[in-house]
């Protein structure tokens, strides 16, 4: 079909979708196009737009490859089922939102894999593209398909589908990458040459060599790219607001946390820096919100010194500005008075100290409590609270203690509330053991063990203004099956596509009984995912190096069992082998 | 009083008036315009728009009116222009000193919709007709109008139909009426293909261009 046929035709399918603003780009801040380029990339998300457009990371490299010379880059999100009907329906292949191109036509293309539950996607996608799933089934005549995103910590499960896999953090090797393909194609390299170019490079691993990879980290987050001139929506997206990256890692060490051991080494940005960069961005967005990002907030060193000085440029734009992840032992309440308004919102994550104690939450029932007067004394009308349930060790006595807090917040209420009414809403999730945390070795507790324990949340939250939501059981199984498992799995997310799972992290579309019938029909023990791993045993993301030694995860998990904590690495380094990638500290 | 006239095309004919109110107002932030709030508990833009297009069509001829404290139009324009998106840059920028209130008192819309193939002439009837009815999507379901009284003019020329329908407190949508205009007489005429090319006011019983009124 000629591209000005397609056009015309795609045309006729947006009047029929739902919001076609997703499909059609045309943002403000759009790079330019149509200069020299001799490489043209497009990043494909695996997720809808309002989600993709909202992924800090992204965009980060969206943009820092558009600006790289001679390179061009554009985008493709997952479109929603009805335009993914219309576009097969009418011989359509998935296309770029800037250019309206084939994917298939560009030089290199990559996906972001952000989340277990998006793994059915990819191959969604890549139907859509017209390309095998398969990274061996596909001939020199289809482009390199890489994949990157926080889902790489264990990449083993969705590997297969492409030709290689970006480890750690995409402003050090994407570029590298391309740099590389670039010049291949010039020299008229085969892909397959270009590939064992490939994994020279830090952190990219070829799926079809094996080869050992350790992670790439940017050495200074100062210097690093970061935009300031950034896409803004047309249409309404999950994050509609700009952010700027305080610093990257995590201090605290939460054993059930990937993302704190993922993130390390702790790289921050200077206060200068941050706010230069909060400057541009209100100016060249529009935005009335812009997020302070990290994982840890109030962890940064100066964060008074710099929500001082953002706060007089923000208010000078009638900006407001956004603080999430504040810690509760850390809470303060005058940035807490400024920022949030009436909601606050706390995750102890356990309900006793004995468990805080296991998971390394490092906050006690006395901060708790002072943290929670002082909120409520300045009015606040909604608390929310985040617990996990299922983690190592917990007992009923853990359960009861969530109970606790709930009625301890609600006394705190009547003693100093300055509200009237106190909503409170209480949210558990069940527990993960994740690759690189001291607790993937461990198990995860049984679908039924799930039903029983949120039963009893249940049951025992029956209170007025209490509200009681949990994340789902079977969705947890499936999460856990894919942080965890092996190459094998790659069959049995083709069988799940084939049978219609896709956008499985939207809860209206997951279907449990699909996936386990697509794990029998591929022949796959999924419960062996489930049940612990020795710790001797080799595990399925062994071979790549993220950063953390296996040393210090195994000493972590030895204190977990002997309610040890250990405290934050702000003032004394914990020894935990991430600053062999780069100085880490804050 | 600034109201900017502007174009509403291309990629962003496909944006919803609820977006295309939140675009304009991040526009007018990036732009530095100094826009009046509203004395509320939640303070919003002193902005006022006219009846919008509907999605997938486009528009020559919108109208953006913006309380502000700037007076200097011409520099209002460059900033504005120079802070939107493709496909939304103004044509015309004026200044009043009282809100014009176009929303009340445009009555009417100039539309062109463009076929790939010669439109028949009997579509120019339609307006000498005392009762004309179409069927229209309305949320939850479909629905009979007697449009009549709202189609003040219609011609064909070659493969373009230029229509001159009610618009504001009374509106004949064109996308609703292309939709007709196909199903009765056999033609394929695409909604991205319908342009509107102006709003036009009633001064003394005369219909004119919100442009020239403005001036």
């Amino acid at each position: 079909m000629s591209g000005e046929r397609a056009l015309d035709k795609l045309k006729d399918i947006l009047l029929k979708v739902q919001k076609p603003a997703r499909y059609v780009g045309g943002e403000y801040n759009l790079p330019d196009m149509e200069k020299f380029c001799e490489e043209r990339v497009c990043l494909c998300f695996s997720d809808k737009y309002e989600v993709g457009m909202s992924n800090v990371g992204t965009r980060i490299l969206y943009h820092m490859l558009n600006d790289t010379e001679g390179v061009v880059c554009e985008r493709a999100y997952a479109p929603d089922l009805d335009m993914a009907a219309l576009l097969k329906e009418n011989g359509l292949p998935l296309f770029s939102l800037e250019t309206k191109k084939d994917i298939k036509e560009f030089d290199l293309i990559g996906f972001s894999v952000q989340f277990e539950l998006q793994f059915t996607n990819i191959v969604y996608m890549l139907d859509l593209i017209g390309v095998p799933y398969f990274a061996k089934d596909r001939g020199e005549d289809i482009p390199p398909i890489v994949a990157g995103g926080p889902c790489v910590v264990n990449p083993m499960p969705f590997a297969d589908f492409f030709d290689a896999v970006l480890i750690g953090e995409g402003e050090k090797n994407l570029d590298e990458l391309v740099k590389l393909h670039r010049e291949c194609r010039k020299n008229n390299l085969t892909k397959s040459e270009f590939l064992k170019k490939a994994c020279e490079l830090d952190g990219v691993f070829v799926p079809s060599l094996n080869n050992p990879t350790k992670r790439a980290v940017v050495e200074d987050l100062d210097k690093a790219y970061y935009p300031t001139k950034i896409l803004v929506p047309n249409c309404d997206i999950v994050h509609d607001r700009s952010s700027i990256e305080l610093f990257r890692g995590c201090a605290n060490g939460c054993r059930f946390c990937q993302a704190g051991f993922y993130y390390r080494p702790i790289r921050k940005g200077s206060v200068d820096t941050l706010v230069r960069q909060a400057c541009e961005l209100m100016d060249s967005t529009g935005y009335d919100e812009m997020g302070l990002l990290s994982l840890s907030t109030s962890d940064y060193p100066e964060l008074k010194e710099l929500v001082d000085r953002i706060k007089v440029e923000a208010d000078a734009r009638k900006v407001k500005l956004a603080l999430p992840s504040l810690r509760l032992d850390s809470f303060e309440a005058e940035i807490y008075e400024e920022m949030q308004g009436a909601s606050l919102t706390f995750a102890p994550e356990a309900g006793t100290q004995r468990l805080r104690d296991v998971i390394n939450k490092n906050i006690s029932d006395e901060n708790i409590k002072s943290s929670l007067i002082s909120a409520l004394k300045y009015g606040v009308k909604n608390v929310k609270l985040y617990f996990i349930m299922g983690l190592p060790t917990e007992t009923e006595e853990d359960l009861q203690g969530i109970v606790n807090i709930v009625k301890l917040v609600k006394y705190l209420h009547s003693q100093y509330g300055t509200s009237k009414l106190l909503n409170i809403t209480v949210s558990t999730s069940i527990f993960i053991p994740k690759p690189l945390t001291p607790f993937q070795w461990e198990r995860q507790i049984s679908i039924e063990e799930m039903r029983a324990k949120q039963e009893f949340m249940r049951e025992k939250l029956r209170i007025k203004n209490v509200k009681y939501s949990w994340h789902g059981a079977q969705s947890s199984v499936i999460e856990a099956v894919f942080a965890r498992g092996d190459r094998s799995l790659a069959k049995a997310i083709v069988k799940a596509y084939e049978l219609g799972c896709v956008f499985d992290s939207w809860s209206e579309n997951f279907d449990y009984d699909k996936w386990i019938k697509a794990f029998e029909e591929s022949s796959i023990d999924y419960q062996k995912f489930l049940e612990g791993f020795a710790e001797d045993d080799e595990l399925p993301w062994d071979v790549i190096d993220n950063g953390v030694s296996k040393k210090y995860l195994l000493a972590e998990r030895k204190k977990a069992y002997e309610g040890i904590s250990t405290p934050n690495c702000i003032g004394k380094c914990n020894g935990c082998g991430a600053n062999r990638l780069q100085r880490c500290g804050l | 009083m600034i109201i900017l006239k502007h174009l509403k095309v291309d990629d962003v004919s496909y944006v919803s008036h609820k977006d295309i109110l939140r675009v304009l107002q991040r526009g007018l932030k990036r732009a530095k315009i100094d826009v009046k709030y509203s004395q509320g508990f939640v303070p919003h833009m002193l902005t006022y728009t006219t009846t919008p297009v509907p999605l997938g069509v486009q528009s020559c001829a919108e109208y953006f009116a913006i309380d502000c404290l700037d007076s200097d139009k011409d520099d209002v324009m460059r900033r504005y222009n120079a802070a939107m998106p493709q496909g939304m840059r103004a044509t015309a920028c004026f200044y009043k000193d009282k809100n014009p209130n176009l929303a009340g008192i445009v009555v009417a819309s100039d539309y062109i919709a463009t076929c790939a193939e010669v439109l028949p002439k009997e579509i120019e009837k339609i307006k000498d007709l005392d009762s004309y009815v179409i069927t229209a999507r309305k949320k939850g379901g479909v629905v009979e109008k007697d449009v009549a009284a709202l189609i003040f003019d219609l011609k064909v020329d070659g493969n373009k139909l230029y229509m001159r329908l009610a618009s504001g407190n009374d509106n004949l949508r064109a996308d609703a009426f292309i939709e007709d205009i196909n199903k009765k007489f056999s033609c394929d005429i695409k909604i991205n293909d319908i342009v509107r090319t102006a709003q036009l006011v009633k001064v003394d019983g005369e219909l004119i261009d919100a442009e020239e009124f403005l001036k």
